[in-house]
């Protein structure tokens, strides 16, 4: 290759490479949920949003989404942000973020489908709960239990023995 | 309400239902289905086919069909679990309990569906199936608290998607999951309950987040499509958002 | 007409410098800016492929070894398919293209692109798989089934057969075995795997997501490609071939194994074909249809009639001397660039050997030529090989201008373009061309020949852009 073709090759080429990196690196915006955000999710509702395959969304696509996503800007920026929908292995995804005085206060998951077509939360994660009250069987109006395994034999001394009995 | 009680695979199953028990010929075909299962799978069993396996007198290829399927089955789940969840005790003898279970329980569910059995809970040593409603309002189960065994936790609304529930943990039969480290320090996990839309995916999926600690959980719950709460030995609570609001519990 | 004998001494002319000069060389000065240009776009297309994946935040989904193996595969599938893309666009005779470094260089480039882009896709496959496979703690096998289920995958496995299948029928070594409409079949299969493959790129992954500039530029450039082909490869020429109505009105035989084609048609001249360009031709009877020939214009068209000089191959009716006049006949082109306009030097040397006298009197027949200009070499190895040869010396352009013959066989064992007596007396590239220096040398005969009088030309210090030469077999 002449000399200035290569020349004017690498300058081009260089050039477009910067472009895209800094683009790549100016995407990452705080707005993905991940596991190291402090705000809790809110549970998803009836998704309104177009279903598509679900994911264990890598957190990176999602602040490739970002880059299109409307950020908070302002300090005084406040609402509720819906980001475009992002592609990821399992299909597109999208998320929702909630802004007070510029600060992300909450983001949550848009109902999704993984590949059979089921409803899943984007960004499942299971949080500190506290529990409100010692719940009593009868009085919790539950008609089976659940804990680890009980044998036959531990069966008899157990509440869904109660419940059985109960029912009976 | 009707409901029958049988033994089967070491445990009590209860079945109850939201109209009247179903005929005895729908029943005997419902434990026949357990019987199957539990003469094949059982560990405590010695004529079972699984325990002359351990034995060595059965190789896996001379094994039957549906043996090797089942351990195929756990093994797909073993690797989908990222090994959370393994068909193998730790000397390498096939233990296929964690699945078996909650197969039963399945193939006792389609007896039902074909029977036209529409509304019912089936409970079987702690893993709950359910169908339809209590002509109304929904099948409601409780989760029991590992320090007070009268005592429940939360109560959880069996609705929608997700009709299956398991319960997986150390307070009952001991020590059976396999796990190394030290099994007491306060972070591991002392219970786990998970809501899945089916019973062995709920089943295994509890086995799993045990046996991987809070470590693996995140990932467990993310690739799943599950709702779970657990219990660590400090006696700290999680649950996942849509069991955050649960009967009895209240998020932080 | 007799024509004299090659000089053994220089024959010294008087130095030109003039306003056509300067012309030329300003020409000259923006085709290789424009040449160089193109390639400087074509690696930069290269980098914009990457950059899709970098501006997407590629570079922050790299934690660990599966998901760089992940990364290299994604950013493998952009640049191969990217390198795929500008091999169509090389294909696609674009008229501009042609003008500024000839179709012949254009597709000496896209074959050599070929074999990287196959590696390149091949890699993309490979790294993808195994970096899932590691990242789900699975095999690679499994990987490859659960890869396959995914939507539009069974598609791109097929595009991935195909564009195997091409490239191996590519290889020199393969290729010769397939008759050359038989190769060319198969390789079209390439479109159809570059199509075939687009629904998974769509469709799988971040980077071409929907609603990025990045999905709108990977499309555009699909339309450019597909659309330089659909345009300049079968719009252009279709209506080109319908608006001309060319059919054959004669064939003469000029010499043993060598005809020339008279054709008539319409408004030829607006075809503004130059001295010197070819087309690719195809003869609409039973047996030459399905062969696209291409032939050298040996005289610039009139308005009504154009003239082919072709050597005679193909077998029984397949031969092309067997083409009956009013057959049909469909135009591609004209293309070249072996012509007066791509001249960059004050004189003119020309050497033209057997058939290579084609396209060299329709040069010669374009070009206005000051008396003393130009300097023509004539080589043929027996006097059947000197067909036109009198037209040439006739040619007006010529008057002033020397003409000069060599004929007869080359020595046994040597490696020159020369003959036995033109050797034996001494001559010279450099006593045949006075101020080669000076000189564009337009070469054009058969393969090997060619190649001889070029090393000659170098060896004497004339620079590449004042080398031009017209080959048969691109």
């Amino acid at each position: 290759m002449r000399a200035r073709a290569l020349a004017l090759s690498i300058l081009s080429s260089a050039a477009v490479l910067t472009v895209g990196w800094q683009l790549g690196t100016q995407g990452q915006t705080p707005t993905v949920p991940d596991a190291t955000a402090t705000t809790t999710t809110t549970a998803p509702n009836g998704g309104s949003m177009s279903s598509a395959a679900a994911a264990p969304a890598p957190t990176p696509t999602a602040a490739g989404s970002s880059a299109s996503a409307t950020a908070p800007a302002s300090d005084s920026a406040s609402g509720t942000f819906t980001g475009t929908s992002v592609q990821t292995r399992f299909g597109p995804v999208q998320v929702q973020i909630t802004v007070a005085n510029g600060s992300i206060t909450d983001v949550t998951a848009l109902q999704l489908t993984d590949k059979d077509q089921r409803s899943v939360s984007i960004s499942n994660r299971a949080a500190p709960v506290l529990r409100q009250e010692v719940l009593a069987a009868q009085s919790a109006n539950v008609q089976g239990v659940s804990g680890a395994t009980y044998t036959s034999d531990g069966y008899l001394s157990s509440l869904q023995s109660a419940l059985d009995q109960a029912g009976l | 309400m009707g409901v029958h009680v049988f033994d089967t695979m070491g445990t009590m199953v209860s079945l109850r239902f939201a109209g009247s028990t179903a005929p005895a010929s729908v029943l005997d075909e419902v434990e026949e289905a357990f019987r199957v299962f539990d003469e094949r799978f059982s560990l405590y069993r010695p004529d079972s086919e699984i325990s002359r396996m351990a034995r060595g007198e059965l190789p896996l290829t001379r094994a039957s069909a549906e043996l090797r399927e089942a351990y195929a089955d756990a093994f797909d789940w073993s690797r989908s679990t990222g090994g959370t969840f393994t068909p193998h005790r730790p000397d390498g003898v096939i233990d296929l309990s964690g699945t078996v279970k909650a197969k039963a329980m399945e193939a006792a569910a389609r007896v039902l569906e074909s029977s036209g059995e529409t509304d019912w809970m089936l409970v079987a040593g702690g893993d709950i199936l359910t169908r339809g409603d209590l002509g109304g309002p929904p099948w409601r189960a409780g989760i029991v608290d590992p320090d007070d065994r009268g005592a429940l936790l939360c109560a959880v609304e069996l609705v929608g998607r997700h009709t299956a529930l398991a319960t997986s943990g150390t307070a009952e039969r001991g020590e059976h999951i396999w796990r190394t480290g030290d099994p007491r320090s306060p972070q591991r996990y002392r219970q786990v309950t998970v809501l899945a839309d089916d019973i062995v995916t709920a089943d295994v999926l509890a086995t799993a987040l045990v046996a991987g600690g809070p470590d693996r959980c995140p990932e467990l719950i993310d690739r799943f499509d599950i709702e779970a709460i657990t219990v660590d030995y400090a006696g700290h609570l999680t649950a996942t958002p849509g069991l955050q609001s649960a009967r009895g519990l209240t998020p932080i | 007409m007799t024509l004299r004998t090659a000089p053994t001494v220089p024959v010294r002319t008087r130095r030109m410098v003039d306003p056509v000069d300067r012309t030329r060389r300003i020409r000259g000065r923006r085709r290789r800016r424009t040449a160089d240009a193109m390639i400087a776009l074509v690696w930069a297309s290269v980098a914009a492929a990457m950059t899709l994946w970098l501006a997407y935040g590629g570079l922050n989904t790299v934690s660990g070894l599966a998901t760089a193996l992940t990364a290299a595969g994604i950013v493998t599938g952009l640049v191969g398919t990217d390198l795929i893309l500008v091999m169509l666009v090389l294909a696609a005779r674009i008229p501009a293209v042609d003008r500024v470094v000839g179709q012949d260089t254009a597709m000496a480039f896209h074959r050599q692109l070929g074999k990287p882009a196959l590696y390149l896709i091949l890699a993309h496959g490979a790294l993808l798989t195994v970096g899932y496979a590691m990242a789900d703690g699975s095999n690679v096998v499994t990987e490859t089934i659960s890869l396959f289920q995914g939507p539009d995958m069974a598609l791109a496995y097929l595009g991935l057969g195909l564009l195997i299948a091409v490239v191996v029928t590519s290889v020199v070594a393969v290729r010769r075995r397939f008759a050359y409409e038989a190769w060319h079949l198969i390789h079209l299969l390439s479109y159809a795997a570059v199509l075939v493959a687009l629904p998974h790129q769509l469709s799988a992954g971040g980077v071409l997501a929907d609603g990025t500039v990045q999905r709108v530029y990977w499309i555009a450039l699909y339309v450019l490609a597909f659309g330089a082909i659909a345009v300049f490869r079968f719009a252009v020429p279709a209506l080109r071939s319908a608006r001309h109505g060319i059919r054959v009105a004669g064939v003469e035989q000029v010499a043993p194994g060598v005809v020339s084609i008279h054709l008539a048609g319409r408004d030829l001249d607006r075809l503004q074909t130059a001295g010197g360009q070819y087309a690719i031709w195809r003869f609409w009877t039973g047996a030459t249809w399905w062969h696209a020939h291409p032939i050298s214009f040996s005289a610039v068209p009139t308005a009504s009639s154009a003239r082919l000089t072709v050597r005679d191959l193909g077998t029984g009716s397949a031969a092309i001397s067997r083409v009956r006049p009013g057959a049909r006949v469909s135009i591609e082109g004209p293309y070249g660039v072996f012509t007066e306009a791509h001249r960059v030097a004050p004189k003119l040397a020309v050497v033209a050997a057997g058939i290579g006298i084609t396209p060299i009197r329709s040069m010669l027949e374009h070009s206005t030529l000051r008396p003393g200009e130009a300097t023509v070499l004539l080589r043929g190895s027996d006097p059947s090989q000197s067909y036109l040869w009198d037209e040439v010396g006739a040619l007006r352009s010529m008057r002033g201008n020397a003409v000069f013959s060599m004929m007869g066989p080359r020595p046994q064992g040597l490696a020159t373009w020369m003959s036995v007596e033109a050797l034996a007396h001494g001559v010279t590239i450099g006593t045949v061309f006075p101020d080669l220096l000076n000189s564009d040398l337009y070469v054009c005969g058969p393969q090997s020949w060619i190649d001889l009088v070029i090393r000659d030309a170098r060896a004497a210090g004339l620079p590449e852009d004042q080398i031009h030469v017209e080959r048969f077999d691109w």
